[in-house]
């Protein structure tokens, strides 16, 4: 082609070109459509639809179940009839009875259910195909009042806020640390954020699996990891000067954002499981959380006791915030409209948070650290912090 | 949803292990479970909810309604042909409110049309086949060896005619017996057939109800239980009876997978005559029948009202098998 040729097309003809191949691919997208079943029939039938629902969330309100379903299939979907432990039941459903694809719709079953005791329920298609979900003790789920809002910030606070701050008093011992020591702590970090990371990703694979296959996969996973760690890469460019590694409190700060995202995710979950009577919340779980956590203000203390500036009270308050108050919010999600999807997304972005601080710490291990990254302080700091973490999960087991 | 894994939680505990003193003090206190129950709040959702309007089930249905009451008993005379058509087709039914299922089906219907004639009647049916897939109609009773509906298997378009006298006389029912059987019978080629004694039965309101379920899903378990097709049909229309007047019931298992299924009447008693005879009569308002077992029950209504009739099978009746007489003067 003599167009191919030319290495200066005149004007800007070139950039209309851009939309050729875009034009052409509707046109094709709308002859198939047209006649694309006459292709389809040279392979012979296809076969029926699954016609199975996606039951998101079901829940227990006095005289009341509430299901919660989506339409995963690529064909529309009719509520015909409901069943409650192998019985027809009437119900109501907040709109049209019809889900296109992937909408989602709750279906509201006046029942007089048992408390703690397992039940069944099932939603049937049009079609005749029944989707059951068993859930294994029915108990009240909390509605959206008052004390319940509260109660998830208070839980969420005393899980996040609590022990980052407590965590954080470390700064003055830090501060007087031997800079061996203090490049062992940081390497801690990096080994318990690792650690962090990896759960929270086995975490998004896990709940990903569970989703229906046009809403799942790994790609949603990667989407989730690839988002946190480029915009934490992003950030931490505009905070440090060209080239060098985050130093001090702009590392205290990504820390904090890092393990803020991975205690957003724990609230959810801890609301979602909360909510929907999988976690008996007691006292024990509350507390192993705050031992848990605060070794999260341990890591976040260890980067702000190298900045050498006055550390302010401000400062100090922003990054409890940033890390603690995220459970707070991923409590009350959970609690009251916990979604799957979501979960996913924000336990990979969680993940991706995690690794791209360990990135930066490493980095900073690498420009700072006395014999620099593969000193014994920092190789060994970084598997404790792997250690203990897996140590004493063996030995809780 | 979002779980809470196990391995989580181990994680999250993990420091339990190096705090032994937090961890004891913590444990001296225990999740507190609310010892009050709260005031349950119980809703009416019995069957109250369930009954005319209410119930959840198809648009009153012709086809349906005709398959309740039986064709009228003639006088006997030996040697009167009495003739029947049957069509087998593959028909798209609505078996349970907003549920339909591709049935396969003689005249449109599943069940089938009712059959009867007087004992020593030449009963002839003609059968042709317009469904999808092999048919035939086997017929209970005493025939010859080659009117049974077991080896003269009618492929799709064909056709054949069973002739044969019809008796004894009692109540019996007809399927198909093409194999796969239990595909064949569940997908709805089944109906019930009456031969009259020659000594006529004293006059009743007569009903018949065919017992049948369908397994919507595949699953070899059926979604919906029922009579004379549709679920909770005739909880949402009850059948009207007169108080003055015998109920006579023609009754027939043809419910597949469960291995039985029953009848049980509120409020009063029937009379219950094994496969429509006189041999063994029973007087009780429960009766159970094994898949291919059938009978005639006569009720003598004491009072009237609504009265409710459905299988014990708690499970079956909750699934659609439940109706209502409307029993007036």
């Amino acid at each position: 082609m003599t167009t191919a040729a030319r290495t200066e097309p005149r004007g800007g003809g070139w950039r209309l070109w851009a939309f050729v191949p875009l034009l052409l691919l509707v046109a094709v997208v709308a002859l198939f459509a047209t006649t694309g079943s006459s292709v389809t029939d040279l392979l012979g039938r296809t076969p029926p639809a699954a016609d199975e629902f996606d039951i998101r969330r079901v829940e227990f309100e006095r005289g009341e179940i509430r299901i919660r379903v989506t339409n995963p299939q690529p064909e529309d979907l009719t509520i015909a009839a409901v069943t409650v432990d192998d019985a027809i039941v009437p119900f109501t459903v907040d709109g049209s009875d019809t889900l296109s694809r992937l909408r989602s719709a709750t279906i509201v079953v006046p029942y007089d259910w048992v408390e703690d005791e397992p039940i069944l329920v099932g939603v049937t298609s049009s079609t005749g195909i029944e989707t059951t979900e068993e859930i294994a003790a029915a108990v009240a789920t909390p509605g959206p009042s008052v004390s319940g809002f509260l109660g998830y910030a208070a839980i969420g606070a005393l899980v996040g806020i609590v022990p980052v701050a407590l965590g954080l008093l470390w700064l003055p011992s830090l501060r007087r640390a031997r800079p061996e020591w203090l490049a062992a702590f940081m390497a801690l970090t990096a080994g318990l954020l690792t650690f962090l990371a990896f759960d929270a990703l086995g975490e998004a694979f896990e709940l990903q699996a569970a989703l229906p296959s046009a809403l799942g996969g790994a790609g949603l996973v990667l989407l989730g990891l690839a988002l946190s760690y480029l915009t934490l890469t992003f950030i931490s460019r505009r905070f440090s000067s060209e080239g060098a590694a985050a130093t001090g409190l702009t590392l205290a700060l990504l820390v904090a954002i890092g393990i803020g995202l991975h205690n957003f995710g724990e609230g959810l979950a801890i609301g979602t499981s909360f909510a929907l009577g999988e976690l008996a919340l007691g006292t024990f779980l509350i507390v192993g959380f705050m031992i848990h956590n605060v070794t999260e203000g341990l890591g976040i203390a260890t980067p702000a006791a190298e900045e050498r500036r006055p550390v302010s009270w401000r400062w100090l308050v922003a990054l409890v915030l940033i890390a603690g108050a995220p459970t707070i919010a991923g409590a009350w999600l959970g609690g009251y409209a916990a979604n799957d999807w979501l979960g996913v997304l924000f336990f990979a972005a969680a993940a991706g948070a995690a690794f791209e601080v360990v990135v930066e710490v490493g980095r900073y291990l690498r420009d700072r650290a006395p014999g620099g990254l593969t000193s014994g302080w920092v190789l060994g700091g970084f598997l404790a912090g792997i250690a203990v973490m897996y140590a004493t999960g063996l030995l809780a087991a | 949803m979002t779980k809470f894994s196990r391995k989580k939680l181990i994680v999250a505990a993990a420091p339990l292990a190096a705090a032994g003193p937090l961890a004891r003090i913590a444990l001296a206190e225990p999740p507190q479970r609310s010892a009050t129950h709260e005031g349950h709040e119980h809703t009416v959702t019995g069957h109250a909810a369930m009954i005319g309007e209410d119930a959840p089930s198809i648009e009153r249905n012709a086809a349906v309604d005709a398959l309740l009451t039986p064709p009228r008993a003639l006088p006997h005379s030996p040697g009167r042909l009495r003739e029947y058509e049957l069509v087998a087709r593959d028909v798209d039914i609505e078996v349970a409110k907003g549920v339909t299922y591709p049935a396969w089906t003689y005249n449109g219907t599943a069940p089938g049309p009712v059959i009867r004639a007087t004992e020593d009647d030449l009963l002839r049916v003609r059968f042709r086949n317009d469904g999808s897939h092999p048919h035939t109609i086997h017929f209970h009773g005493i025939h010859p060896a080659h009117m049974d509906g077991v080896f003269e298997v009618v492929p799709p378009g064909g056709d054949f005619v069973y002739e044969f006298p019809a008796r004894p006389w009692g109540m019996h029912l007809y399927h198909c017996h093409a194999t796969p059987l239990k595909k064949h019978i569940h997908k709805g080629l089944y109906g019930a057939f009456i031969i009259d004694p020659p000594k006529p039965r004293k006059p009743a309101q007569e009903l018949v109800m065919v017992m049948n379920g369908f397994d919507t899903d595949g699953d070899g378990g059926n979604n919906f239980y029922a009579v004379n097709g549709p679920a909770f049909y005739y909880a949402r229309y009850p059948i009207r009876v007169s108080r003055a007047q015998t109920v006579r019931i023609y009754i027939a298992n043809l419910t597949e997978f469960d291995l039985i299924n029953s009848f049980h009447l509120h409020g009063d008693f029937f009379r219950y005559h094994r496969t429509g005879r006189d041999e063994v009569v029973e007087y009780t308002d429960t009766v159970m029948l094994a898949q291919g077992e059938r009978g005639i029950i006569e009720i003598d209504f004491a009072n009237t009202g609504r009265f409710m009739f459905h299988a014990h099978q708690s499970e079956f009746a909750e699934l659609g098998w439940m109706g209502f007489f409307d029993v007036v003067e």
